[in-house]
């Protein structure tokens, strides 16, 4: 193998995580391994994962370098984190709360990061602290798409079990198989929240529980939009559930050190209701993201001693205090870093060079030969 | 670079497959083409399973092909390692035992026709796959015999193949969505027999190469091309304003789609049928490669 294999950092239900170095580049990396198992085959989140990011190449999102996979296991190598904000949250917050200056950068970069997938017609479905990591230059990255599936026309009903259950949108729990982007977004409204408060918002034990938790901050929607949902989601019977009747309570309350910007975005992420949700790249257009404090200019949140030139890290920009966003320092990166390698003959076969080309619905087809045959 | 695209085979592709590379012929290809899509369907109705998963499942199928030779992986493994992969992607997955005793039955069946052929008179037109064997019992295998672990082996094969030589593009668009806005478009809604017709079309051309070929418009102005012909219903088709240019169709593009489709109905005289039911694993494949050596690859 082309790397190193370091410390292990981390062990889940399908797979081990461990630090890497690449023999040619020296870069750090993380290795997931993931064992197969001759009871199912190749695990369907090893196949999402790799399915939909190879594609998916954005700053904010965990880049996908490449895939080895040899007979007992797979092992994906992706681009390497410090922590993810559940951690960070840990170690930088006050008691959790991140200061409103990381607040609003993570927030922002959170947003691009699920407007790109939702661009690309990807929905993540798990979004949530412990899925999204943060390195050193303090850029926040979406990681672990093993629970996310692309969508195109909307003829397919998906799974009802995803999205960590405090993640969870109401409409998702309502029985919602049709969801869309607007699920992801909800996660990112209770994401929002807990990185200004350091604590969870919602929290139920169970399905019912989590809802009766969103009710009674955002309130019992009122019948027809409850009706809607449910026959929306294709759960009838469930319009009949009589839920309690709770008022709302204003954010102000709940969340006293927000700004009303703040406020504003998260009300509109936090919709009950999926249709009146915001979508992410509206999200980004809000003025709580424009206000006179430049959004890129936020101090390091890392101690110095992190930052120090020693740091090999290709693309680090040590003099500069400044978070480029996005084109410039993109590019760079990208011309620097390896091309996901799947058409390299890492397995014997050599059937990776497939040279498939790229249609798209309806488009008008390039580079396709027309009646040649 | 969005995941909406989906792979089509290229022109060397396509001019040579690997398995004419390796001495099958064309025709011969397009049968075992067919006749695994006619398993991977028949095992998906058994299965209950959805169409969705079904009709992936005989797209990553076909595009198989287009990277591996049918002497190196056999149509029967390839296409119960499609079948479950496809029905992990669209979350309707399904217990390796049930497909493996699914297609078990299927092979057997296979077998026994291959070895009591109908009264020629009984198979003038029906496909293959209708003709019913009367006598046929189905011989479930031993919970623990080696034939299940040996399936089991072949599908987990199957499938990681599957990835590996599709590199993990597995994503699939079917075509019934723009089906349904393409007739809304022409006013055709209307007539059921048109939209069940074209359905129908688009369903039996899973069963060949196009949609690993063409991209979806084309194949779905094809299937309207197609039923409204047959129904005898006029479109604007006079230069200028042609109906498949509205939908980035070239027409011959179109018209190749419906020739792989209306391929499939031709006459098929009694040997060429009983053919594929003796070629579903690459083992017969060689054997039969070995005893038709003279016969050399075409073009």
């Amino acid at each position: 193998m082309n790397y190193v294999q370091l410390e292990k950092l981390g062990e889940g239900t399908y797979a081990t995580v461990y630090k890497g170095r690449s023999r040619t580049t020296n870069e750090i990396v993380a290795l997931k391994e993931i064992h197969l198992d001759a009871e199912e085959g190749t695990p369907s989140t090893a196949i999402r994962e790799i399915s939909l990011m190879k594609e998916l190449k954005h700053v904010n999102i965990v880049r996908l370098y490449d895939v080895i996979h040899t007979e007992t296991k797979l092992v994906l190598i992706f681009e390497y984190c410090e922590r993810d904000l559940k951690k960070y949250m840990d170690v930088h917050g006050d008691r959790g709360a991140l200061d409103p200056v990381t607040v609003r950068s993570f927030m922002y970069q959170l947003l691009k990061g699920t407007a790109f997938c939702h661009e690309n017609r990807v929905l993540h479905r798990d979004l949530k602290p412990q899925n999204l990591l943060i390195n050193r230059k303090g850029e926040l990255k979406v990681g672990d798409f093993g629970l996310a599936r692309a969508f195109g026309v909307p003829v397919n009903t998906f799974s009802n079990e995803v999205v960590t259950l405090w993640y969870r949108a109401p409409d998702v729990l309502m029985g919602s198989r049709t969801y869309s982007t607007s699920i992801d977004v909800w996660s990112c409204g209770c994401i929002f929240a807990e990185m200004i408060s350091g604590v969870p918002l919602f929290r139920g034990r169970d399905n019912q529980d989590q809802l009766l938790h969103i009710m009674r901050i955002i309130g019992t929607p009122d019948e027809r939009t409850l009706r809607k949902i449910a026959t929306e989601g294709q759960t009838e019977g469930q319009a009949q559930k009589q839920y309690p009747r709770y008022p709302k309570i204003p954010f102000t309350q709940v969340l006293p050190k927000a700004s009303p910007q703040a406020i504003d975005l998260l009300e509109r992420l936090l919709q009950f209701d999926p249709a009146k949700r915001i979508s992410a790249a509206e999200a980004l257009q809000h003025p709580y993201f424009s206000t006179n404090t430049p959004i890129y200019a936020q101090p390091n949140p890392f101690t110095p001693a992190l930052t120090t030139p020693q740091y090999a890290n290709p693309y680090a920009n040590p003099g500069s205090q400044q978070y480029q966003y996005p084109a410039a320092q993109e590019a760079q990166r990208a011309a620097a870093q390896t091309q996901l390698a799947l058409a390299q003959p890492q397995v014997p076969g050599a059937g990776y060079g497939m040279q498939y080309q790229a249609h798209q619905g309806h488009q008008p087809q390039q580079g396709f030969p027309p009646g040649t045959r | 670079m969005s995941t909406a695209l989906y792979p089509l085979a290229s022109l060397a592709q396509i001019r040579n497959t690997p398995s004419r590379a390796d001495g099958i012929p064309e025709d011969l290809e397009l049968d075992l083409r067919a006749y695994g899509c006619k398993l991977i369907h028949e095992a998906g109705v058994l299965l209950r399973q959805k169409q969705v998963a079904v009709a992936t499942a005989q797209i990553l199928f076909q595009r198989f092909w287009y990277v591996t030779s049918m002497k190196q992986f056999g149509i029967g493994d390839v296409g119960m390692g499609a079948l479950y992969l496809a029905s992990k992607l669209e979350e309707c997955p399904i217990r390796m035992r049930d497909l493996i005793n699914v297609y078990d039955l299927l092979l057997q069946r296979a077998a026994h026709k291959l070895k009591h052929p109908p009264a020629p008179a009984a198979s003038t037109s029906t496909t293959l796959t209708r003709t019913v064997t009367h006598d046929f019992k189905y011989v479930p295998m031993s919970y623990f015999g080696s034939t299940f672990y040996d399936l089991k082996d072949a599908l987990v094969v199957a499938e990681m193949q599957i990835l590996k030589r599709l590199g993990f593009n597995v994503n699939v668009v079917l075509p019934y969505g723009t089906l349904v806005n393409y007739l809304r478009l022409l006013g055709l809604t209307e007539r059921e027999d048109v939209s069940s017709r074209a359905w129908g079309y688009l369903n039996d051309a899973l069963q060949t190469p196009v949609y690993a070929l063409y991209a979806v418009p084309t194949i779905v102005s094809a299937a309207i091309l197609l039923a409204t012909r047959h129904l005898g219903i006029a479109l604007p088709s006079s230069p200028e304003s042609c109906w498949w240019e509205l939908f980035d169709a070239d027409w011959e593009d179109v018209w190749s789609v419906a020739g792989y489709i209306m391929r499939l109905y031709r006459e098929r005289s009694p040997q060429d049928q009983a053919r594929v039911l003796g070629l579903v694993s690459k083992k017969a494949v060689r054997a039969w490669l070995d005893d038709h050596q003279p016969i050399a690859p075409r073009s």
